[in-house]
């Protein structure tokens, strides 16, 4: 039940964390913002396919791919802000 | 190879957590602390997986991985509300 | 006069760059401008309180971020008080462009800094640069 609750607290906040960095990145136009969009998207809904596992620490070895492009797409941004094309904002 | 992602999640997370930090110090701008706690709890969240897992099979730690998430979540949605202007 | 517009036009866009780049807020601006019309005297936090309508608490803010960014010095007290900052020539004719566009242009340069994100957010993704010279 606790753990349920737990799952439920970490996905609406992140999902209200990548709302807030999707106005960040309307705002200021810079890409960068969007990566911690579906980072923070990818982390609220693993939460909520975790609801559907009674052994969580198994479950879908599709979670730890789509975590790993969430995570993945994070380095690149930073990358991309440090080394990449100056029109990439 | 889900050990290789957990760790790979300590490590991003780590490095936000010192850039945002970092950042901190140097501006002053709160948004950046919330957000860098949050960053270094969602860490020690992941290594807390890595030990659960690998470490210590035989003890759950489920709960408190969940817990440190949470808290650390909550951090940063405090900081983006009150911070972010 | 054709080299006076130009010459304006390209003074118009570094204040426009400096304003993007610099200033947080519109009295953020403001302050600066009233310490740099009275340079070198200082000003105290309290008679920057009483001209700026603000309250004690956001000017001691301002005041720090200003310091922080290098435009303005603290002059030990006391009373505490805080001078423009002289980095160069080059500096000294931009917050003179500065000065005299915000007074010709005022409403399109708050609306300009209303329109930014919040230096906040600026601060957060700056926080990710490890180069230099980069947005």
């Amino acid at each position: 039940m606790i753990e349920a609750f737990l799952l439920g607290v970490i996905a609406a906040a992140s999902l209200t964390a990548a709302t807030f960095f999707l106005k960040f990145w309307k705002k200021s136009h810079d890409t960068f913002f969007l990566a911690f969009v579906v980072y923070f998207l990818t982390e609220g809904g693993i939460r909520v396919a975790h609801l559907f596992f009674t052994h969580p620490n198994e479950g879908s070895p599709w979670i730890y791919v789509i975590r790993l492009i969430a995570l993945i797409l994070i380095l690149a941004a930073i990358l991309r802000k440090n080394y990449g094309s100056p029109a990439g904002g | 190879m889900a050990a290789a992602v957990y760790l790979i999640g300590v490590l991003t997370s780590l490095m936000c957590a010192v850039l945002l930090l970092r950042g901190y110090s140097r501006g002053r701008k709160k948004l950046l602390l919330w957000s860098g706690l949050c960053f270094a709890g969602l860490a020690v969240s992941n290594l807390l997986i890595f030990v659960d897992l690998v470490l210590v099979p035989e003890v759950d730690l489920y709960r408190y991985r969940l817990a440190t998430a949470a808290v650390a979540m909550a951090l940063l949605v405090y900081g983006l509300i009150w911070e972010s202007d | 006069m054709l080299q006076t517009l130009t010459e304006q036009h390209q003074f118009d866009s570094e204040v426009y760059q400096f304003i993007f780049d610099q200033i947080e807020s519109v009295p953020h601006l403001e302050a600066l401008l009233l310490i740099w019309n009275s340079r070198p005297q200082p000003w105290t936090i309290e008679n920057l309180t009483q001209r700026l309508y603000v309250s004690r608490d956001l000017a001691l803010r301002l005041l720090q971020d200003l310091v922080r960014r290098g435009l303005i010095a603290i002059v030990p007290g006391p009373p505490e008080g805080y001078r423009y900052e002289s980095a160069s020539r080059e500096q000294e004719q931009l917050m003179t462009a500065v000065d005299a566009t915000y007074r010709r242009e005022l409403v399109r340069i708050s609306t300009m800094i209303h329109a930014k994100p919040s230096a906040s957010v600026q601060e957060f993704a700056r926080a990710f640069r490890l180069t230099k010279e980069r947005p």
